[in-house]
C-alpha cells in the first residue's frame, strides 16, 4: 500500500497517465499499423487469403511497372508546382493582410476558410462540377465572350491543373504563419532602410524575405509532405483519369491495394513513398545552410 | 498532496476522456459499422440486452449495393420481416458497387463481416475459396430455406463444388436500353438480336438525324467484351490463368466501335466522361446532360435496373430494353443469376440468416415490397403472383426475360477467376486510349492480349 502510494506520488506518474490517451492511440493505431503494413509488402496479400511471405518480390514489380514511374511523375508534377504556388500566394496575401484596418480581422478569416473546407469531399465535388463542360467556369467564360466548351477535366493536359489550383486555394495555414513571423520583423530595420532612401521593392527583398526564410522552409517542408501525400482532389474529382494524367500516387496505391487486392504490393507503395519523402526532406535540408538565415536580428 | 492531486486529476481526465471515446463510438457506430461489419453492433446491442442472442435472435446486419430506390424497398422488407417475427431486428448497410466490395474485403479480413450479404458472380468464387460464405445446403435439406419453386440451374449457379452458397433473389439478363423517342425521331428500328455491325450502322443514322450521340459503357464496359467474346464458339474471356480467346483478333471489334466512333464524331468525346460517376445510373449520358453532344441513345446495363433508369429519365423520354449487339446473340446472351444472398461465416445466427433468404425467396409480402427491382424473382410461384402488381415497365422486363433472352440465350460463363478485376481495369484503360487516339483498335487489342494473360497467369500462381 505504501509503496503503490509512493509510486502515485512520485512526478513521472502523473506524467504517463496525462500522456496515457495520446501514447495508447499512438502505439496502436499508428506503430502497429506500420509494422504489419511492413510485414505485408514483403507479402503476397489479397485481404480475402492469408499473407504469404515472398521476399522482395513486390519491389522487383515495382520497378517493372510503368504505372509506378507515371504516377510518381504525376505526384511530383503536382507537389512542385502546387506547393511553391500555394507559398508565393500565401506570402503575397499575407502581405496585403499586414496593414491593420476595421476589416482586417474579417479578411483573415475570410482567406483562412478554404484552407478549413478545402481538403472536403463536398468541395471536391464543387470543383468537379465547377470545371465541367457546363459548369461555372466556362459559363463565367461565355459571359464575358469567349465561347469556351472545353472539359477542363477530360483534357489530358489541363485535369492536373484543376487539382493544382484547388491545392492553391488552399493556402491560409501557411499564410497565418506568415503573417505572424512578419510581424515579428522589428520595425527599426525598415525605418534604417528608409533613411538611406530605399524604395518598396529593396526593402522586400533585403529585410523582408531574408528574414522570412526560416518560416519560409518550415512551410516547404511541410506543405511539401502534405503535397505529396494528396489523395482527395484526385480520387474524388478525376480517379486518376484522364489517362493516368491525375493518378496520384497515394492513389494508385489505394487502387492496387483495395480495388485490385495486390494489398502486399500497395504495402511495398506505401513504403517506397516513405522513403521519398524522408529522402525529398533530407534535402530540403541539406540546402538549409546555403539559403535560411538563422542569424539574430 | 499536490502531487496525489495532480494524479488524481489525471486519472479522472483520462477516464473522461475514455468514456467520451466510449460515448462517440457508440452514437458514431453506424458509420463504423459500415466499415467494421456486425460484430461491433451485435456487439452494442449484446451489452444492453445479452438474452435476445441466447435465443437465436437479435439484430442482424444485412448488406448490399444498389440504388436510392433498392435501398428503401430493401428497408421496407426488412421491416416487414421484423414485424412479422419480434425480436429480429436488422441493420441495414448498403453503399455503391466499388465501395462495397472494398467495405466487404476489409470486414472479411476482419472477421467481422455483415451476417446476410449480397454477393456477386463476380466475387462467388473468391469468396466461397477463401471459407468466408456459408454452406446454405444443410439449411435447404432440413427445409429452413424452400426453394421447392425454384429451377435446379438457378439455384446450380449459386453453387460452387456442388455446395450451395448463394441464393440469387432475381434472374437478370444483359439489356440495352434505348431512347425510343430518339429512334422514332431518326426513323430507326431497334430490333432485338442485333450484331455489332447493325448497332454501329445504326449509331450513325442516330447520329446523322438527330446529333444524338452513343455510349457503350466507357469505363464500365468490361460485360460487354465478354459477351461479345461469348459470341466467337462460346469463349469464356476470364478463363483460369488465361483469356480465354483464340488471338487478339477477337477484341478488334470491340475496339474499333470506340476507335471509329470517335474519329467520325458519333461516339460521346471521352472528355464528357470525365465529369460523371461511371456505371451510375443517374448519370448515365442516357438519361443525364443537357445537349446532344453529351448525351447517348443508349445504355448498356442489366435488365433489373431498366426501372431505375425509368426513374432517372426526364419527363416524356420514353425507354425500351433490347439485346446486347454480339457476332452471334444466341451464344452471347445469357441469364443471369443476379444478386445472390449468402449467409457469412462471421454471423452469430446463420439460421435467422438462411430464414431471412427463405422470406426474400418465397413470401409474396416480401417481394410486393421488393417489386422485382433486383430482377424477376427466382421461385416461379412468387413470380406469378406477383405479376399483377407490377408497374408496366417491370412487366416488360419479365416479357423481355421470358420471351426475348430466354429462347435465345446460352449458358453463363463460370465465376470469374482472380485477376478479373485487374483485367477489367486494363481493358478499359485501353478503351480511354483508344479514345484518346493514342492506341488504334489493332493495338489496344494486341496489349490486351498480352498483358491480361501476363495478369491471368501470374494470379493464378
Amino acid at each position: 500500500m505504501n509503496l503503490f502510494k509512493k509510486a502515485m506520488s512520485r512526478e513521472s506518474t502523473a506524467g504517463i497517465i496525462f500522456t496515457l490517451p495520446f501514447t495508447v492511440g499512438f502505439l496502436l493505431f499508428m506503430i502497429v499499423p506500420m509494422g504489419i503494413s511492413l510485414y505485408y509488402s514483403f507479402c503476397k496479400y489479397d485481404i480475402l487469403s492469408p499473407p504469404v511471405f515472398t521476399g522482395l518480390e513486390n519491389f522487383r514489380t515495382m520497378f517493372a511497372d510503368e504505372t509506378f514511374y507515371k504516377s510518381i511523375k504525376v505526384t511530383f508534377f503536382f507537389a512542385f508546382v502546387s506547393v511553391p504556388l500555394r507559398l508565393i500566394f500565401a506570402l503575397l496575401v499575407a502581405m496585403l493582410l499586414l496593414k491593420t484596418t476595421k476589416m482586417t480581422g474579417f479578411y483573415r478569416a475570410a482567406y483562412y476558410l478554404p484552407s478549413i473546407i478545402g481538403g472536403s469531399v463536398a468541395v471536391a465535388i464543387l470543383w468537379k462540377r465547377m470545371f465541367a463542360t457546363d459548369g461555372v467556369i466556362n459559363k463565367l467564360l461565355q459571359a464575358v465572350g469567349i465561347d469556351c466548351k472545353f472539359s477542363w477535366l477530360g483534357d489530358t493536359k489541363t485535369a492536373i491543373w484543376v487539382l493544382i489550383i484547388l491545392a492553391v486555394w488552399q493556402f491560409g495555414s501557411s499564410m497565418l504563419i506568415f503573417l505572424s513571423s512578419l510581424k515579428q520583423i522589428p520595425m527599426s530595420l525598415y525605418e534604417a532602410a528608409n533613411v538611406d532612401g530605399a524604395n518598396g521593392i529593396s526593402k522586400f527583398f533585403k529585410i523582408t524575405l531574408p528574414l522570412l526564410t526560416p518560416t519560409i522552409f518550415f512551410n516547404l517542408v511541410m506543405q511539401m509532405i502534405n503535397g505529396f501525400l494528396a489523395f482527395t482532389q484526385s480520387y474524388i474529382i478525376t480517379q486518376g483519369k484522364p489517362m493516368n494524367s491525375t493518378l496520384f500516387y497515394t492513389v494508385y496505391m489505394y487502387q492496387q491495394s483495395f480495388e485490385f487486392y495486390n494489398t502486399g504490393y500497395g504495402a511495398a507503395l506505401a513504403w517506397v513513398m516513405l522513403a521519398i519523402i524522408g529522402l525529398i526532406t533530407l534535402l530540403l535540408f541539406a540546402t538549409k545552410k546555403f539559403w535560411v538565415y538563422e542569424g539574430g536580428l | 498532496m499536490k502531487k496525489k492531486l495532480a494524479v488524481i486529476l489525471a486519472a479522472s481526465t483520462m477516464a473522461a476522456s475514455l468514456a467520451a471515446c466510449g460515448g462517440s463510438g457508440s452514437s458514431g457506430g453506424t458509420e463504423a459499422a459500415g466499415t467494421a461489419g456486425n460484430k461491433e453492433t451485435t456487439a452494442q446491442t449484446g451489452g444492453g440486452a445479452p438474452a435476445q442472442e441466447a435465443g437465436g435472435e437479435g439484430l442482424l446486419t444485412v448488406a448490399w449495393w444498389g440504388n436510392q430506390t433498392r435501398n428503401e424497398r430493401t428497408q421496407a422488407a426488412l421491416d416487414k420481416y421484423s414485424e412479422l417475427n419480434p425480436g429480429v431486428s436488422f441493420d441495414g448497410q448498403f453503399s455503391e458497387w466499388s465501395d462495397y466490395w472494398n467495405k466487404l474485403a476489409t470486414a472479411a479480413a476482419g472477421h467481422s463481416l455483415p451476417d446476410v450479404l449480397q454477393m456477386d458472380y463476380a466475387y462467388l468464387d473468391q469468396y466461397v475459396t477463401n471459407n468466408l460464405l456459408v454452406d446454405l445446403t444443410p439449411y435447404i435439406e432440413d427445409g429452413t430455406l424452400n426453394v421447392d419453386d425454384c429451377s435446379q440451374d438457378i439455384i446450380g449457379s449459386g453453387s460452387v463444388g456442388g455446395k450451395v452458397y448463394s441464393i440469387p433473389i432475381g434472374i437478370n439478363a444483359p439489356a440495352m436500353v434505348y431512347n425510343k423517342t430518339i429512334t422514332a425521331q431518326a426513323g430507326v428500328e431497334i430490333k432485338d438480336n442485333m450484331t455489332l455491325d447493325e448497332f454501329v450502322e445504326v449509331s450513325k443514322k442516330i447520329y446523322q438525324e438527330t446529333g444524338c450521340k452513343t455510349n457503350m459503357a466507357y469505363g464500365v464496359s468490361q460485360e460487354i467484351l465478354q459477351a461479345m467474346i461469348r459470341g466467337y464458339d462460346g469463349h469464356v474471356l476470364f478463363d483460369n490463368g488465361k483469356l480465354g480467346v483464340d488471338s487478339a483478333e477477337e477484341f478488334i471489334p470491340f475496339f474499333k466501335v470506340y476507335e471509329e466512333g470517335v474519329k467520325e464524331g458519333w461516339y460521346i468525346e471521352p472528355g464528357v466522361f470525365a465529369e460523371l460517376t461511371p456505371g451510375s445510373i443517374e448519370q448515365d449520358p442516357l438519361v443525364y446532360g443537357s445537349s446532344p453532344e453529351t448525351m447517348s441513345w443508349v445504355a448498356f446495363c442489366w435488365s433489373n435496373q431498366f426501372a431505375a433508369f425509368n426513374n432517372a429519365a426526364p419527363e416524356g423520354m420514353e425507354l425500351d430494353l433490347t439485346t446486347w449487339p454480339s457476332k452471334d446473340p444466341k451464344l452471347s446472351n445469357f441469364l443471369k443469376p443476379a444478386q445472390l444472398f449468402s449467409v457469412s461465416v462471421d454471423s452469430k445466427d446463420p439460421v435467422t440468416g438462411a430464414r431471412l433468404i427463405d422470406y426474400w425467396t418465397n413470401s409474396l409480402d416480401c417481394n410486393q415490397i421488393l417489386l422485382a427491382e433486383r430482377g424477376v424473382p427466382i421461385s416461379s410461384k412468387v413470380a406469378e403472383e406477383l405479376a399483377p402488381s407490377l408497374s408496366e415497365s417491370d412487366q416488360k422486363v419479365i416479357s423481355f426475360i421470358n420471351e426475348v433472352v430466354t429462347p435465345n440465350s446460352s449458358q453463363i460463363n463460370p465465376p470469374y477467376p482472380n485477376g478479373s478485376s485487374e483485367v477489367s481495369d486494363l481493358i478499359n484503360k485501353l478503351e480511354e486510349k483508344v479514345c484518346y487516339g493514342e492506341l488504334t483498335a489493332e493495338e489496344a487489342a494486341e496489349q490486351l492480349f498480352t498483358e491480361g494473360n501476363k495478369i491471368m497467369a501470374e494470379k493464378a500462381k
